[in-house]
C-alpha cells in the first residue's frame, strides 16, 4: 500500500474544475467540491441535475473530460473504481443495487475480495453488529430481500471495506419514513468513527439535520457551497432550486 | 452524403439538383469511361478480373442496402448468390429456357428467398440474425449438394450461355458492365431517397425512427427484395462466368468476403463498397501468394476497419478531400420561416388525458392524471424526480400503454394505436438526450419529419421516378426552411454527429416541425442549454404556437417553464398536485415542498 | 437402430453442449456472443491430433498443449476483438470481429495444417464398437466440465465474483471487483472449454480446419433453445440436437441433416426468442 501524502488544507477529498458527461453531453460543469476527513457532506439538486453523475465521476466509473480529483493528497484522476476503492474512496451507487441471486452473506463476502482471506469474516460481522436485520437473513438470496433490506446490505457492503470515504448515492430512496430514520441513523454513525461521507439526498430536510456542509448542484453546476445551518435558513434552497425569477 | 461546399448556400438554401455534385459527376463519368474502354487495353484475364468484380458489384450493391444501410448483418447472403445461379443453370440446362429469360427467373427468385431471409430480421437482432443467414447458406449449398437429380448434386451443372455476341468475353464483359450501371442506378436512386435516409434512420436511431412514423417492418421487407433481386441475378450472371457451377463455388468464406466488401468500403455509401469490391476482387490476382492467404487478409482487414477505421474508406477519403468543419453554433432564429414550414398544419385537435394510470411492476408511474392540451397554447409540465413527466409523454407516443384511463387527441383514442401512428396523427415530440441521426446530414435529418408524407412507392423511386424526385425537392425545401426557422441554415450540411449536442436539440425540434404537427411534445428541451440559447428555444416556442401549434412542454427549467407556458400541471408521484396559470402555480406551498422534498 | 442413434446422438449432443457452455463462458462476463467457440473445438482436435498423432507427445502433455493454443486464442480474442469494441456505443460490431478473428484462425489451420481431414488419434484404446471410447469420452469431459462449473460458481467466491460480474458489471465494479480481470479469465476458460470438446470429440469429428464452422452454428443451437447465458439449456439443447440429427441421418440421409437442424433452429428462435431457460430483455426507451 502506498503511504498516502498529507492532505492538503486538511481536505481528504477535493475536485478541482470538474466536467464530465456522456459522450456528447456534458453534464458536470467545473465542479470544485471537497470533504475533510470525518465530515458528513450531503449534496442535493433537482432531479437530472447531476449529483449521480459527479459522484461515479469522483469514484473513475465515468472518465472525466478535464478537471482533477485528489484523495489523501494523491491525485486519483486517472484511476480505476477499484484502485480509488483500495485507497478507501468506497462508491454505494444508487438503486440498492445488490446482487440478487447470491446470498447476502455472499454479498458481504465480495466486497472483501481484495482484502486477506482470514480477515474477511471479521469484517463481515462488524457489518452485522451494524445492520442486525440482515444478519438474520444471511443465507437467504440478495433478491428476496425488501427494498429497505437491499439498501441496507449495499451500505453494510460499503462498511466491509473499511472507507476513510464513503460516496453514498440516494440511500434513502424509495424507503419507508421509518427505515430513512434508520440509514441516515447509521450514516450520522459514520462520523464518530471517523469516516467520511459524501451523500447525495433527496429527502433534503433530514439529510441537513445529519451533514455538516452542503453542496447544490444545479444543471451542472455548483450553485451554493455552505455549511448545513445556513442553508437551512428559510428561502435559500428555493432560492436555489427554482431560480431566483418572481413572476409578476 | 450531402455536399459540404458551402456555395450551397444560395439564396433559396438550396443548391439545384443539377449543380448537387459536379465534382461526383465528372468522376462517375470518367471511370464509367475507363471501364468501357478497358478491353481495348488490357488483354483478356484482366478483362475477365473485370468481368467478376461487375458481377459481384450487382450483389454488393443490394447488399450494400441491408448491410450498410439498413445495417442489418446479413453475414450469409451467398445463399442468394447460389440460389441465383442454380435458378438460371437449371432453367438453361434442364428446361432449355432462353438465357435472359433465365436471368429474369434468377431475380425472381432472389426477390421470394431476399424476402424470406429478410423475415427474421424483424424479431432477430445482431449476432443471432447473422448466424440465421449463415444458417441458410448452409442449407443451400446442403440442398445442392444432396438434390443430385435436379441440380447435379457434386458435379454441378453448366451456366446460362448468352446469345452471341454476349456469349464472347469481350460481349460477357460488357452485358456484366450494364448490369453493374443498373445495379448503380437502382442503388443510387434508392439510397437518396426516402426510403434511404429511413433505412439509416431505423438503423441508427430507431426509436426515432419509429416516432416519425417510418414503417418499419415493411421497409426492411422492401429493401431485403431489392437485394435479393440484384443477387439472383448476379448469381445468374455468376454461373454464366464460371460456365460451370458445382455447390463448393458458394463457400462460406465468399459470403464473408461479400461482407467485407461492404464494410471496407463503408456503411451508407456507394463509391466506398464499389471501390472496396474492386480492391478485393483484384487482390488475389496481384500477387501469387496472396492467393493461398486472401482469406486470412480479408479477415485481419475487417478486423482493421472495425476496430481503426469504423467507416471504411469512404470516411478515410472524406477525411481527406472533405473539410469537416465542427458546428459554428446558432444563427439567429428566422422565425418568419415558420409560415413557410407550418402554414398548412394539420386541422387544430385538443389532446386529452382523463383518468391515465401505468403501472411497472409495483410502481404507479402514473395515477389518475387528467391534462388538457389546447391548440395554440404551451401547457407546462413539471415536476420532482419520478414524479411522472416522462413517462406520461411516453405514454402519449405511444411507447408505454396506459393501463387505465384515456388518451384522445382530436377524434381519435390513442389507446388502440401502435407508436408508429402517431406521426400520422400530426403527434411530434423531442427526446431528452437527442436522437438525430449522426452519419445523416442536418439537412437529410429534417427531412426524416415528412416521412410519411412521402407518397411515390419503393420500386418507382428505386427505377428514377420524376414524380419521386418533385416530393423530395418539395420536403428539402421545407426542411431548409424549418433549419433557418430555428437557427441551424450554416450546419444544414454537416452530419448530424458533428454538433454541438445543443444543436441536436434545435434539430430535433426542425425535424419535428417539418412533420407540420398538431402537437408538439417536448421532453427536457433546455437541458444543457446556456442562457442565450434558452432564450432562443422560448422564442421559437412562443413563435409556434402562435402558428396554432399546440405544446406540451416537459422540463425543469423553472424559469422557462413558467415565462413561456399558458398553464401549468405539476406532477408529483404519478399524480397532479397542481394546475394553473404559472403565477399561481409558483408560489404554491405544496409544490415547492414537493420540489425540495419533505 | 435406436441405440446407435442414441448413442452417437449423445456422444455428439455432448460435443455440442460443450460449445454452448463455451458461449455462454464468454457471454456470461462481457454480454457478447462471440463467433469463436466454434473455432475453439477446431483447435482441440487439430492441435490435439498435431500433438499426440503427429508429434507423439505423451497424452497428458498433448492435451495440454492443445488447451493451451485455445487458452492463448480465447485471451487474444479478449484482448483483440472484444475489449475495443466494448466501449463503442455500437453494440454489434463484436459480430464482425470476433467473426474476423474466427476466419483469421480458421484460415491459418488450413494453411498450416491443410485442407483435408487427418485423422485424431485414439486416446485410450479403451471400448469397442457402441461402448468406444470414442462416444462416451465426450459425454464424460461435457459432465465434468458443466459439475466443474457449477461447483465453481456456487462454491467458491471466485465463482460468486463471475456471477456478480454477470449479473451487474456496474455494481461489481463499485464493489471493487476486478471485472476486467474476471473477463479476462473467463475467455480463457471458454478457451478451455471449447477445445476439451474438440479434443474429447476428436475421434468423432477428425482433424479438420472447417470444423469451426460448422461447429459455430450448430453449437449454438443449444443456446437458441435454451437461452444464452443457460449451461443447463446448453447441455439439453445439446444432447436434443445431437439425438436429432442422428435420428435425421438415418431417416431422411445425411445431406439433409443440415436442413432439418434450420429449421428447428429458426423456428425456436422465433417462438421463443430468449430460448426456454432465458431472461427478460431490457426496455428500450
Amino acid at each position: 500500500m502506498p503511504t498516502l501524502a498529507p492532505e492538503r488544507d486538511g481536505a481528504l477529498l477535493m475536485a478541482s474544475d470538474l466536467s464530465a458527461g456522456y459522450g456528447a453531453i456534458r453534464v458536470l460543469q467545473q465542479v470544485n467540491l471537497s470533504v475533510r476527513a470525518g465530515q458528513v457532506v450531503a449534496l442535493v439538486g433537482p432531479n437530472g441535475a447531476g449529483k449521480s453523475t459527479l459522484l461515479k465521476a469522483l469514484s473513475g466509473m465515468i472518465p472525466k473530460t478535464s478537471g482533477t480529483v485528489s484523495f489523501g493528497g494523491q491525485d486519483i484522476t486517472r484511476l480505476t473504481t477499484q484502485a480509488c476503492g483500495r485507497l478507501g474512496l468506497v462508491h454505494v451507487i444508487e438503486g440498492h443495487r445488490v446482487l440478487p441471486s447470491l446470498t447476502v452473506e455472499e454479498n458481504l463476502l465480495l466486497a472483501a475480495l481484495d482484502q486477506p482471506a482470514s480477515a474477511r469474516r471479521a469484517r463481515v460481522e462488524e457489518a452485522y453488529r451494524v445492520f442486525p436485520e440482515i444478519a438474520e437473513k444471511r443465507h437467504l438470496g440478495a433478491g428476496s430481500l425488501s427494498g429497505g433490506q437491499q439498501q441496507m446490505l449495499v451500505i453494510a457492503q460499503g462498511i466491509v471495506r473499511q472507507p476513510r470515504l464513503l460516496l453514498l448515492d440516494e440511500p434513502s430512496a424509495g424507503l419507508a419514513p421509518v427505515l430513512i430514520a434508520r440509514v441516515l441513523e447509521v450514516v450520522a454513525a459514520f462520523r464518530t468513527k471517523g469516516t467520511a461521507v459524501l451523500l447525495v439526498e433527496q429527502a433534503v430536510e433530514k439529510a441537513l439535520h445529519i451533514a455538516d456542509r452542503v453542496y447544490v448542484l444545479v444543471h451542472g453546476r455548483i450553485v451554493l457551497a455552505t455549511d448545513a445551518q445556513s442553508a437551512r435558513a428559510p428561502g435559500v434552497l428555493e432560492r436555489a432550486y427554482l431560480g431566483a425569477a418572481q413572476p409578476s | 452524403m450531402m455536399p459540404t461546399g458551402l456555395e450551397a448556400i444560395a439564396s433559396t438554401d438550396l443548391p439545384p439538383l443539377t449543380r448537387q455534385r459536379p465534382r461526383a459527376l465528372w468522376a462517375a463519368a470518367a471511370v464509367i469511361g475507363l471501364a468501357v474502354l478497358l478491353p481495348a487495353g488490357v488483354n483478356q484475364y484482366w478483362m475477365q478480373i473485370g468481368t467478376l468484380a461487375f458481377v459481384y458489384w450487382v450483389l454488393i450493391a443490394g447488399l450494400d442496402l441491408i448491410i450498410g444501410y439498413a445495417g442489418q448483418l446479413a453475414v450469409g447472403f451467398v445463399g442468394l448468390l447460389a440460389i441465383g445461379a442454380y435458378t438460371a443453370s437449371i432453367l438453361c440446362e434442364k428446361a432449355s429456357w432462353p438465357a435472359f429469360a433465365a436471368l429474369a427467373a434468377a431475380g425472381a427468385a432472389g426477390a421470394l428467398f431476399g424476402f424470406l431471409v429478410g423475415l427474421p430480421s424483424l424479431r432477430l437482432k445482431g449476432f443471432y440474425f447473422a448466424m440465421t443467414t449463415l444458417g441458410f447458406s448452409t442449407i443451400v449449398t446442403q440442398v445442392a449438394l444432396g438434390w443430385e437429380r435436379l441440380t447435379g448434386g457434386g458435379i454441378g451443372l453448366p451456366g446460362p450461355m448468352f446469345p452471341a455476341p454476349l456469349d464472347s468475353p469481350v460481349g460477357f464483359y460488357y452485358l456484366a458492365l450494364g448490369m453493374a450501371l443498373l445495379a448503380t442506378y437502382l442503388l443510387r436512386n434508392v439510397a437518396f431517397s426516402n426510403f434511404g435516409r429511413g433505412l439509416v434512420a431505423v438503423r441508427d436511431a430507431e426509436v426515432a425512427a419509429e416516432a416519425m412514423g417510418v414503417p418499419i417492418t415493411r421497409l426492411k421487407l422492401v429493401t431485403f427484395t431489392l437485394s435479393g433481386i440484384l443477387a439472383g441475378m448476379a448469381g445468374a450472371l455468376f454461373a454464366a462466368r464460371q460456365t460451370y457451377i458445382t455447390p463448393d463455388a458458394f463457400t462460406f468464406d465468399l459470403s464473408v468476403l461479400f461482407f467485407i466488401m461492404v464494410l471496407i468500403g463503408g456503411r451508407g455509401r456507394i463509391v466506398g463498397p464499389m471501390i472496396g469490391t474492386l480492391i478485393l476482387t483484384l487482390l488475389p490476382e496481384i500477387a501469387a501468394p496472396l492467393v493461398m492467404w486472401s482469406n486470412f487478409l480479408y479477415a485481419v482487414l475487417l478486423l482493421l476497419v472495425v476496430l481503426i477505421v469504423p467507416g471504411g474508406i469512404a470516411a478515410f477519403l472524406e477525411r481527406l478531400f472533405v473539410k469537416t468543419a465542427k458546428g459554428e453554433g446558432l444563427d439567429a432564429p428566422a422565425p418568419e420561416r415558420l409560415n413557410a414550414v407550418l402554414g398548412q398544419h394539420a386541422s387544430p385537435k385538443v389532446l386529452t388525458l382523463q383518468g391515465v394510470a401505468l403501472h411497472f411492476g409495483g410502481v404507479r408511474a402514473l395515477d389518475g392524471v387528467d391534462v388538457a392540451v389546447r391548440p395554440g397554447t404551451v401547457h407546462g409540465l413539471i415536476g420532482p424526480n419520478g414524479s411522472g413527466k416522462t413517462t406520461l409523454l411516453n405514454a402519449v407516443s405511444g411507447f408505454y400503454a396506459a393501463n387505465s384511463g384515456r388518451i384522445v387527441f382530436g377524434e381519435a383514442d390513442l389507446a388502440a394505436r401502435p407508436s408508429a401512428d402517431r406521426a400520422a396523427l400530426g403527434i411530434a415530440r423531442t427526446f431528452q438526450t437527442p436522437r438525430v441521426v449522426g452519419n445523416l446530414s442536418v439537412l437529410e435529418n429534417a427531412m426524416l419529419g415528412a416521412y410519411r408524407q412521402f407518397t411515390t412507392s419503393f420500386p418507382a423511386v428505386a427505377l428514377g421516378s420524376r414524380h419521386g424526385v418533385i416530393e423530395d425537392r418539395a420536403i428539402r425545401q421545407r426542411a431548409a426552411d424549418a433549419l433557418a426557422a430555428v437557427g441551424l441554415r450554416r450546419l444544414a450540411h454537416l452530419r448530424a454527429e458533428q454538433l454541438q449536442h445543443t444543436e441536436q436539440r434545435f434539430l430535433e425540434i426542425a425535424r419535428c416541425l417539418v412533420m407540420q404537427p398538431s402537437i408538439l411534445l417536448l421532453d427536457e428541451p433546455a437541458a444543457g442549454l446556456s442562457h442565450d440559447e434558452i432564450e432562443h428555444l422560448q422564442a421559437l416556442i412562443e413563435h409556434i404556437r402562435s402558428l396554432g401549434v399546440a405544446i406540451l412542454l416537459v422540463e425543469h427549467h423553472a424559469d422557462l417553464v413558467f415565462q413561456v407556458s399558458d398553464e401549468v400541471t405539476v406532477l408529483d408521484v404519478g399524480r397532479v398536485l397542481a394546475h394553473g396559470a404559472p403565477a399561481e402555480v409558483r408560489i404554491n406551498p405544496e409544490v415547492i415542498n414537493a420540489y425540495l422534498g419533505a | 437402430m435406436l441405440v446407435t442413434i442414441l448413442v452417437a446422438g449423445i456422444a455428439i449432443g455432448a460435443i455440442y453442449a460443450m460449445i454452448g457452455l463455451s458461449y455462454n463462458m464468454m457471454y456470461s462476463t462481457s454480454k457478447v456472443v462471440s463467433f469463436t467457440p466454434g473455432q475453439l473445438g477446431m483447435i482441440g482436435a487439430v492441435f490435439g491430433a498435431w500433438f499426440i498423432g503427429v508429434l507423439e507427445v505423451p497424452l497428458w502433455l498433448g492435451f495440454l498443449g492443445a488447451m493451451g493454443v485455445a487458452v492463448a486464442y480465447g485471451f487474444f480474442t479478449e484482448l483483440v476483438a472484444v475489449r475495443p469494441v466494448l466501449k463503442s456505443i455500437e453494440q454489434h460490431l463484436y459480430v464482425l470481429t470476433t467473426l474476423a478473428a474466427a476466419l483469421m484462425i480458421q484460415q491459418v489451420v488450413a494453411i498450416w495444417w491443410g485442407t483435408d481431414p487427418r485423422p485424431f488419434p485414439t486416446l485410450f484404446g479403451l471400448g469397442a464398437g457402441l461402448a468406444s471410447e470414442k462416444y462416451w469420452l465426450p459425454v464424460v469431459a461435457c459432465f465434468l466440465a458443466f459439475i466443474g462449473l457449477e461447483l465453481f460458481y456456487r462454491k467458491t467466491l471466485w465463482g460468486a465474483a463471475f456471477i456478480a460480474v454477470a449479473e451487474d458489471a456496474e455494481a461489481s465494479r463499485a464493489l471493487g471487483i476486478p471485472d476486467v480481470r474476471i473477463r479476462v479469465v473467463s475467455y480463457c476458460l471458454a478457451g478451455f472449454i471449447g477445445a476439451l470438446a474438440g479434443f474429447m470429440g476428436g475421434q468423432l469429428l477428425l482433424a479438420f480446419f472447417a470444423l469451426g464452422a460448422t461447429l459455430t452454428f450448430y453449437g449454438f443451437v443449444p443456446i437458441a433453445m435454451g437461452g444464452i447465458g443457460s449451461n443447463r439449456g446448453a447441455l439439453i439443447g445439446g444432447f436434443f440436437l445431437g439425438i436429432l440429427q442422428q435420428a435425421a441421418n438415418y431417416f431422411v440421409g445425411g445431406v439433409f441433416v443440415g436442413v432439418v437442424t434450420f429449421a428447428v433452429f429458426i423456428t425456436l428462435l422465433l417462438l421463443v426468442p430468449r430460448g426456454l431457460f432465458g431472461s427478460a430483455v431490457a426496455r428500450r426507451v
